[in-house]
């Protein structure tokens, strides 16, 4: 076993990231926190939900765990982490991944399916993907991508919100997100945030229109097991 | 009082007479309706769990071992004086109540009915309430996968808010709520505060616009998402499961125990402040508490999961048999009563008396393109985006059918089936005959399944109406129930549980109008449709308009008059199940049932896509030539089809006794609709500013 999937208190997306992680071929496990131990796994995704209720602000609770710093010694040794919506928000409240995510400009939740365009192809999900496009669902409160240098946060850039064809701009920016950004990794690329939920853009019958971009992006990860 | 006094032969104690308040509340005890919800239909092939059971949640078989939980309830009045939380807890209770019968819970619907939005406080209710419903739903991971939103000046100071909730569970897995034998142990998890004190007797009256908010509870979906987990860890580790509701734990330990008897010592209630009095303790309505009946030796295992997210876990008594309730605090009784005392309240059956109503039979002369524009610019056709993209709607990876994509939510089950699941109200059509309205909701509900390709198997019900006390509100409560229970009969779609509300009035004591609501479920035996729309199809319409346009949307805005529209059983089977095989044959893209806004309303969504329509009168089957009823009538039994040339020759020769007929196209002429070659309306305006804007525009400014 390879990859677990972390379940927090609050978390209410891991039986949807196992599905998908299936569906990819990747081997993975739900843990639950308490019984997470870093050295038995090489890859460990934290998918979305409300971590502890998301009290104080989204992440922060969970930031401050014990399973967070062994996920923090993953990262620095290399390991592959990837942290979708609360997941992500989990990463930048632990300093993981820099920046941080603030409420919706319009502060409100909101779900809805967005396209996305692939700024950097040297991280663990999106290298080798055949796609510069991607079709994917957000659902959140607290998106807004923020941070203070907007030159090294345009080089960390992963998914930028974009329209159908790749074009990046205001327009299609559903939260107020500082250059549209979706996601984003590391410099090295083995650590990577993003809002949207590529595990429900990984079934035909659920996704919108049949889109399975979502899968792309996990099947990343079967390219790290190999 | 005096009945209880001479049945005892002694006074009663505080504690004691707030028990009695509690558990013969309307709330709890349906002394005011039981009598007649015992006439729907309750059993049938796929019931495993019907209404008789007073479970409050119903249960249905879906094959291959699983069953549905299936659940409705309203949280009127919380929300109406506390509208974040009273919907939030709305969603808690209806979540518990699965997670009581051992289900996993896979999907919400929210019903939403509030007054007109040009008034503030009206904005002020609807933004809480939706919030409220996203708060709890979106944190504990289960998907709002559709509903309704609807406006009318009956609910301004009263507004209903419906949640349903859909759980699955392994049918030999569901667990009672109430014991079957003495000795076990009673456990209770999470911890007891003064919130929502003597919430179910508030829910029992009429709001008395004075401050209430000590009787709302407050929701913590946090903890609500740790008692879902660990509910669920240990359900079948106990032998009985109840939420801690309406009523708090009197009501809870009184209706587990089942005529049994049950001793428990409220000192070994984990509180969340100190010092609660006895009373305070017995009736607090605290949300995220369950109580459970377990094995002596089984309590340590039960425990440990709550324990494991630092969740509060005692045992605070056990069940007896000696058919008494007791509660003790202090070393003292405070509470001793007989269960059969508790759980056998009077019963009331008040007396009836049909409304007279102004009849209006005066036929407005209405130009047909004012009536049109007026019609497609009604808050209740808008497009609901802004309140449904507060919802977490695909969570769980299984919505097929997304919000406002169709007639209908659909959802996979773990045994690869699709379930469809619909909520259907028309209080405008009640009002006018609560009976033929009882009999078109369940229709109306039926004939949604069908537009996904599913056949309903069953349904709950939420009754909710005035003081049951008036003539007038208990006659309404009364026909509706003989319309739902008669065509809940002849579709075979058994009423598995459901609820009642009364006492919905405004502030001068005037009634909401009657709002019968039934939430139906239904299975896709073949394949499931999702609707696609493309130049050039044919549209066709099924079934025959009637001049039956009283209590339509078109009357509502132009003045009442005509005939009610009545519901003839057959005929809708008839065209659902056309509706079912053209599916199922791949002779359909696009099906709307005709409802609100009658045809017009039903071409909208087609329009709203940016197309065009363009349709012939003449070709509307109808039994009046006059245009407002081929246009507007919401008389049942009627659908719009979207299909190729050819599949329109196959609906003809397949439908048995259903008119079918090709009235129009699907045109490039975006969103402009065109009537007999002649007449040509342009709706972008509409469209653009009103259809997708509405509900953005006049929720950001106030």
């Amino acid at each position: 076993m390879r990859v677990a999937v972390i379940k927090f208190p609050g978390t209410t997306c891991e039986i949807d990231v196992y599905k998908a992680l299936r569906e990819a071929n990747v081997e993975s496990e739900v843990v639950r926190y308490k019984e997470f131990d870093g050295d038995k796994y090489n890859a460990v995704v934290i998918p979305g939900g409300f971590s502890f209720g998301d009290y104080l602000r989204a992440g922060s609770i969970a930031a401050n765990t014990d399973t967070m710093r062994q996920i923090k010694e993953m990262a620095d040794s290399g390991k592959v982490v990837v942290g979708i919506c609360n997941g992500f928000q989990i990463l930048v409240e632990s300093g993981i991944l820099e920046g941080a995510l603030l409420p919706n400009l319009n502060m409100r939740f909101l779900s809805k399916w967005v396209y996305v365009r692939v700024n950097r192809f040297d991280t663990v999900l999106t290298k080798g993907l055949n796609k510069n496009v991607l079709r994917l669902p957000i659902a959140h409160a607290e998106g807004r991508y923020y941070h203070d240098k907007p030159e090294l946060a345009k080089r960390l850039a992963v998914l930028l919100y974009s329209d159908e064809r790749g074009n990046v701009d205001e327009r299609y920016n559903p939260n107020g997100s500082v250059l549209n950004i979706a996601g984003i990794a590391n410099e090295e690329g083995n650590v990577i945030g993003m809002m949207p939920h590529p595990e429900r853009a990984s079934f035909k019958l659920t996704s919108q229109d049949g889109s399975i971009d979502g899968l792309s992006l996990l099947r990343g990860l079967k390219r790290v097991e190999a | 009082m005096e009945l209880v006094r001479k049945t005892l032969n002694r006074e009663l104690s505080e504690e004691e007479w707030l028990t009695i308040d509690a558990l013969w509340s309307e709330h709890c005890s349906y002394k005011s309706s039981k009598f007649f919800l015992t006439s729907f239909p309750s059993s049938g092939k796929n019931v495993v769990m019907g209404i008789e059971d007073w479970q409050d949640a119903g249960a249905l078989d879906v094959g291959d071992g699983y069953a549905i939980i299936l659940k409705v309830e309203s949280h009127n009045h919380p929300s109406a004086v506390d509208p974040f939380n009273g919907s939030a807890t709305g969603v808690g209770g209806v979540i518990r109540d699965i997670i009581s019968k051992g289900a996993r819970p896979i999907a919400l619907l929210d019903m939403i009915r509030v007054g007109n939005l040009d008034n503030k406080r009206n904005k002020w209710l609807l933004k809480n309430i939706i919030a409220g419903i996203g708060f709890y739903g979106n944190s504990i991971g289960v998907p709002v996968v559709g509903g309704e939103l609807s406006f009318d000046d009956t609910y301004t100071d009263n507004p209903l808010v419906d949640v349903a909730g859909v759980g699955v569970v392994k049918k030999d897995k569901i667990v009672p709520s109430v014991i079957k034998q003495p000795g076990l142990k009673i456990v209770i998890v999470g911890l007891t505060g003064l919130d929502g004190l003597g919430g179910a007797s508030f829910a029992s009256r009429k709001l008395s616009g004075e401050d209430e908010i000590g009787a709302v509870q407050i929701a913590d979906p946090f903890a609500g998402k740790v008692v879902l987990d660990a509910t669920l860890e240990v359900s079948d580790k106990v032998e009985a499961i109840k939420d801690l509701g309406g009523g708090g734990l009197v009501v809870a330990v009184t209706e587990m125990a089942n005529g049994f008897g049950a001793i428990v010592n409220l000192d070994d209630v984990p509180l969340r402040v100190k010092d609660l009095s006895p009373a305070e303790i017995l009736i607090s309505e605290t949300q995220e508490r369950m109580l459970f009946a377990v094995k002596p030796e089984r309590v340590k295992e039960v425990c440990e999961a709550f324990e494991y997210y630092e969740y509060p876990c005692a045992v605070i008594g056990e069940f007896t048999g000696d058919k008494r309730i007791r509660f003790l605090y202090r070393g003292k009784e405070v509470v001793d009563l007989p269960s059969d005392l508790l759980l056998r309240p009077p019963r009331y059956r008040w007396d009836v008396r049909r409304s007279k109503r102004e009849v209006l039979n005066e036929r407005p002369e209405v130009d047909v393109e004012r009536a049109i524009r007026k019609v497609v610019s009604s808050p209740d056709l808008v497009d609901k985006f802004w309140a449904y993209s507060q919802f977490d709607y695909e969570v769980g990876t299984s919505t097929v059918l997304k919000p406002g994509e169709a007639d209908s939510a659909l959802i996979s089950l773990p045994n690869g089936k699709l379930l469809a699941i619909k909520g259907d109200a028309n209080p405008d059509l009640c009002v006018e005959d609560p009976y033929e309205c009882g009999k078109y909701i369940v229709a109306e509900a039926y004939r949604n399944l069908a537009t996904v390709g599913a056949k309903g198997i069953g349904l709950v019900d939420h009754l909710q109406f005035g003081d049951p006390r008036k003539p007038e509100v208990y006659y309404q409560f009364v026909e509706s129930i003989r319309g739902i229970a008669e065509a809940s009969q002849f579709f075979g779609t058994p009423v598995v549980g459901g609820k009642v509300s009364f006492y919905n009035e405004n502030k001068e004591g005037k009634p909401i109008k009657p709002t019968p609501l039934v939430v139906m479920a239904g299975i896709v035996e073949g394949k499931f449709l999702r609707p696609r729309i493309f130049e050039g199809l044919s549209i066709v319409v099924v079934g025959l308009t009637r001049n039956e346009i009283r209590g339509s949307l078109f009357t509502k805005l132009f003045g009442n008059y005509g005939e009610v529209p009545k519901t003839r059983l057959n005929e809708e089977l008839m065209a659902s199940e056309l509706i079912i095989r053209a599916i199922n044959e791949g002779k359909t893209t696009f099906v709307k049932d005709i409802s609100k806004g009658g045809l017009v309303g039903a071409l909208l969504p087609i329009i709203a896509k940016g197309f065009g329509v363009s349709i012939r009168t003449r070709a509307i089957p109808s039994d009046d030539e006059d245009i407002l009823a081929k246009l507007f009538s919401e008389s049942g039994a009627r659908f719009v089809l979207l299909a190729e040339e050819e599949s329109v020759k196959w609906l003809e020769e397949n439908a048995k006794g259903i008119y079918v007929s090709k009235i129009g196209r699907v045109t490039k002429e975006q969103k402009v609709l065109e009537l007999d070659n002649e007449k040509r309306i342009d709706l972008s305006k509409e469209i653009d500013n009103y259809y997708y804007n509405y509900l953005e525009e006049v929720m950001s400014n106030y």
